[in-house]
Parts: structure tokens; C-alpha cells; sequence
């Protein structure tokens, strides 16, 4: 079991206190609150039972939050958001009005509705003007139809070019994933065999203790597939954050707040800024749904995660524009 | 571009193409090298601004609800088919080989190809890959 090669490697290093008996199933909770006023409450647990991490245990506690922004489909320009250059700026002005400021800003995906000249440059440009120290891009499939990612990764790909990453943030470890390159006909979305690789080799260096945020476009779990809302090989990836004590999936494509908790794995969708998509199965397919224009801002909106270290809460607030 | 202008027009030439407007080739060649509009391999391949819809006379699949309305459509040789986005959304249509590959197509918005040797062409959108269609040409 992978969690077996995990623990063995901490118990040999010097830093571990153990012995403490803190059984992390028991105070490892997640919360979410959603912008309705849901709230919910979610007990994770981990395969071994034992102390913090001895990153986690030298650091000092350190709260932060950072914001998802997603599908602000810069160029759309249909009837269901007549002004979604508006409502994108207007959701910017809530990212700077947030306080304490964001540590750092994460899109995940649909940057652009057409990739014409100029839109990732829009958005770039606005994101720029907040006080987040850094933003995290992930593409949608509207990023990359056009040439197959080359304008995107080529802004946004990284040294390798790959475009997906990880990064650790005060004991939290964060992954970006792509999976909207390479869409084959009759497909869903995918990862790929070099990207899963990656990822797991990725996270095979982290103590099961450490909490995992992963971000990726279309969603990493089955919302609904026949309409394309789901990543083919998604349990796989899955499959190599299970023995993680607390693991968050932020996901946007659907253009609507869905949550679903599996094991210690919780999933999030997040609204759009430029239009709503229907509920799974609701009406004949997806696409942009026209609301009456005094409803248009209950269905966009941003979200914004809170982490508080050792207490290992994560906190999701989505917020509508209304 | 005025967007609201612009799918007026398209709305307006596309009853002209309907009513039988004669096939101005050449015009749509015209307008397409004129538009810089880049064409896929074989040159034959058209992203289709409003102007040039008039010059598309053969069959045409309309998209709406991310579907293709005729997801198998049967033409002889020579044929130049059309497909005219009617969705809010943005699709695209693109051969499985790559034979013929359209640009983002927005609302009201058209592609077309001429299928000038038999086959079974199968294409998709590159965008919902759930919307598949093809056209064997006879």
C-alpha cells in the first residue's frame, strides 16, 4: 500500500515526535460552506494513525486564503451575458475587496470563450491588479481548440511546457492538472498517461498527513458523462491521492456549485463569471442558459478557500455577484 | 464587430442562400483569401464570414443543443456541405483525420468543405468531442 512506504520513510526520520497518539481520523475535518448558506461538515480520516507531518509540526501555524476564479469566457458574447467583460471585472473588484487579501489566485480554466487576440491578456492583465502575491492557470477546452494549446502553454505551460504543476503553500500541497488537451471524438476529458506519471511521482514525496488541493478544468469525478462531465482516466489520478487525509478537488467546466465528498476526497465545482450552464440532465444539452437579466448575477460568482493550518480546515465560501 | 449586426446579417443571407441565391464560387474564394482566413490543408476548407454564406448552395447541418441534425449525411462527390452554428455555444467541426478542420464557429456562424473524392468522412467538435458526426460521400 502506498501509505505503508510513506509512513516507513517518516518513521525513520529524526523530526518525528510520534507516539503522541493523535488519531488524525479523528480531528481531521473539512468544512464547506456554500454561498446558500449550506453547511455541511465532512470527517476524513487516513490510513495510519499518527502525529502531524514534521513540516506541518515546524512550521508555525499560518492561516491563508486563496480565491478560484473559473470560466470567465472572455469574448462570449451570446445572449446569455450580454456583458460578460462586466461581470468578469465586476467579480475582479470582489477579489480586491476581500480581506485579508488572497495569498494567491487560481483559474481554473475557460480563461477565453474563443482564444481571440488579446482575451488571455484581458484577463491577465485584470488578475494582475489584485494584491494576490501569484495567479495559477490551468486551460479549459475553450483555451486550446483553436491550435492545441499552443498559445496557452507557450504563456502559461512553464519551463517544460507542459502546463501542468504542483506547488507546496505552507504545508499544503497544490496540483494543477490539465485535462482538456488532445479531445478525441466521442471522448470525455483526459489526463493523459505522461501527465498521470507525473502525478504520481509527484505526490509519492508527501507524508499521507500533508492536505492536497488539486485543480483541474473539467471535473475530475463523474458529474454527468453523457454530457462530457467527467475526465476518462480521472480515477486514476484519484487513485494516487486516496491514502491523503484531506484532499480537495477544484474543478470548474460546468459553470455551477456541485460538491460531492468521497472518502477523504472532496470535490468542488465552481461558478462561472460570464454565464450558467443547466443542472446535469436538465433540458437537451449544456451550453449557456439565459436567466432573466435581474437574476444573472445569482448564478456567477467566485469562490474563496480559507486553510488554517493545524486545525487542517478547509473552508470554501462561494459567492455569488448579486 | 457588432455581434448583434452581425447575426441580423447572417440570419438575412442565410434566407437568401435558402431562396435559391445563385453559387458565387469564385466571390466566396474571394471574400475568403480577402478575409485572410486560414484554410486548412487542402485549401478547400471555409470558415464562412456572413458574405460568403450566399455562395453555399449544397446541404446544410445545423447545430443546436450540441447536437449535429443530421449526424450522417450521404452526398455525391463535388458536393460542398455546410454547417451553420445555431447554439449559443461555441463548436467547432473537425475531420478525425484532420481532412478538414473549422475555426471556433460562434453563434449564427458557418463552415464549409467540399468533399471532392468518395469516403466516410467522420468529424467532431473539437470543443464538446460527445458531438460527432460524419458524411460519406458516394
Amino acid at each position: 500500500m502506498n501509505d505503508d512506504s510513506a509512513y516507513a520513510r517518516d518513521a525513520g526520520s529524526p523530526e518525528v515526535s510520534g507516539g503522541d497518539g493523535v488519531d488524525r481520523r479523528g480531528f481531521l475535518q473539512c468544512m464547506a460552506w456554500a454561498g446558500t448558506g449550506l453547511v455541511w461538515t465532512v470527517t476524513g480520516g487516513v490510513l495510519s494513525s499518527r502525529a502531524l507531518s514534521p513540516a506541518s509540526a515546524a512550521e508555525p501555524a499560518l492561516d491563508f486564503s486563496f480565491v478560484q476564479i473559473s470560466d470567465t469566457h472572455i469574448g462570449f458574447k451570446g445572449e446569455a451575458n450580454k456583458d460578460a467583460l462586466g461581470t468578469f471585472e465586476q467579480a475582479i473588484a470582489r477579489i480586491k475587496a476581500l480581506d485579508p487579501a488572497p495569498s494567491f489566485i487560481v483559474h481554473t480554466g475557460d480563461i477565453t470563450h474563443t482564444q481571440k487576440a488579446g482575451a488571455f491578456d484581458t484577463v491577465t492583465e485584470a488578475l494582475k491588479g489584485t494584491k494576490a502575491e501569484r495567479v495559477f492557470y490551468i486551460p479549459g477546452e475553450n483555451d486550446v481548440f483553436a491550435d492545441g494549446g499552443k498559445e496557452y502553454l507557450g504563456r502559461f505551460g512553464g519551463p517544460a511546457g507542459t502546463g501542468w504543476q504542483s506547488f507546496d503553500y505552507k504545508g499544503v500541497h497544490f496540483i494543477g492538472l490539465i485535462n482538456v488537451l488532445n479531445f478525441k471524438a466521442g471522448g470525455l476529458g483526459n489526463l493523459g498517461q505522461t501527465q498521470l506519471d507525473w502525478l504520481k511521482k509527484d505526490v509519492e514525496r508527501l507524508t499521507s498527513s500533508t492536505p492536497v488541493v488539486v485543480f483541474a478544468h473539467v471535473p475530475l469525478w463523474a458529474v454527468y458523462p453523457k454530457w462530457g462531465w467527467v475526465t476518462d482516466d480521472g480515477e486514476q489520478a484519484l487513485s494516487y491521492l486516496k491514502r491523503f487525509g484531506s484532499v480537495t478537488v477544484l474543478n470548474g467546466h460546468i459553470h455551477q456549485i456541485m460538491q460531492k465528498v468521497e472518502g477523504n476526497i472532496s470535490f468542488h465545482t465552481a461558478l462561472s463569471t460570464a454565464f450558467p450552464q443547466p443542472a446535469p440532465g436538465v433540458g437537451e444539452g449544456p451550453g449557456p442558459v439565459k436567466v432573466p437579466a435581474e437574476q444573472l448575477r445569482s448564478v456567477l460568482g467566485l469562490r474563496d478557500v480559507s486553510y488554517v493550518q493545524g486545525k487542517s480546515r478547509l473552508a470554501i465560501v462561494d459567492s455569488t455577484l448579486a | 464587430m457588432n455581434g448583434k449586426n452581425r447575426s441580423n446579417r447572417a440570419r438575412w443571407l442565410w434566407r437568401m442562400a435558402v431562396l435559391g441565391t445563385a453559387a458565387f464560387a469564385g466571390l466566396a474564394v474571394a471574400s475568403w483569401a480577402a478575409a485572410g482566413q486560414s484554410g486548412p490543408g487542402t485549401g478547400e476548407g471555409l470558415r464562412v464570414q456572413p458574405v460568403a454564406v450566399t455562395a453555399q448552395a449544397g446541404p446544410r447541418i445545423e447545430i443546436t443543443k450540441h447536437k449535429f441534425s443530421r449526424p450522417t449525411l450521404t452526398v455525391p462527390a463535388g458536393t460542398t456541405v455546410t454547417w451553420l452554428n445555431r447554439d449559443e455555444d461555441l463548436h467547432t467541426v473537425v475531420s478525425t483525420t484532420l481532412a478538414f478542420k473549422s475555426a471556433g464557429l460562434e453563434t449564427d456562424e458557418a463552415y464549409s468543405y467540399k468533399f471532392a473524392k468518395p469516403g466516410v468522412y467522420e468529424y467532431f467538435c473539437t470543443l464538446h468531442p460527445l458531438m460527432t458526426g460524419k458524411v460519406i460521400v458516394k
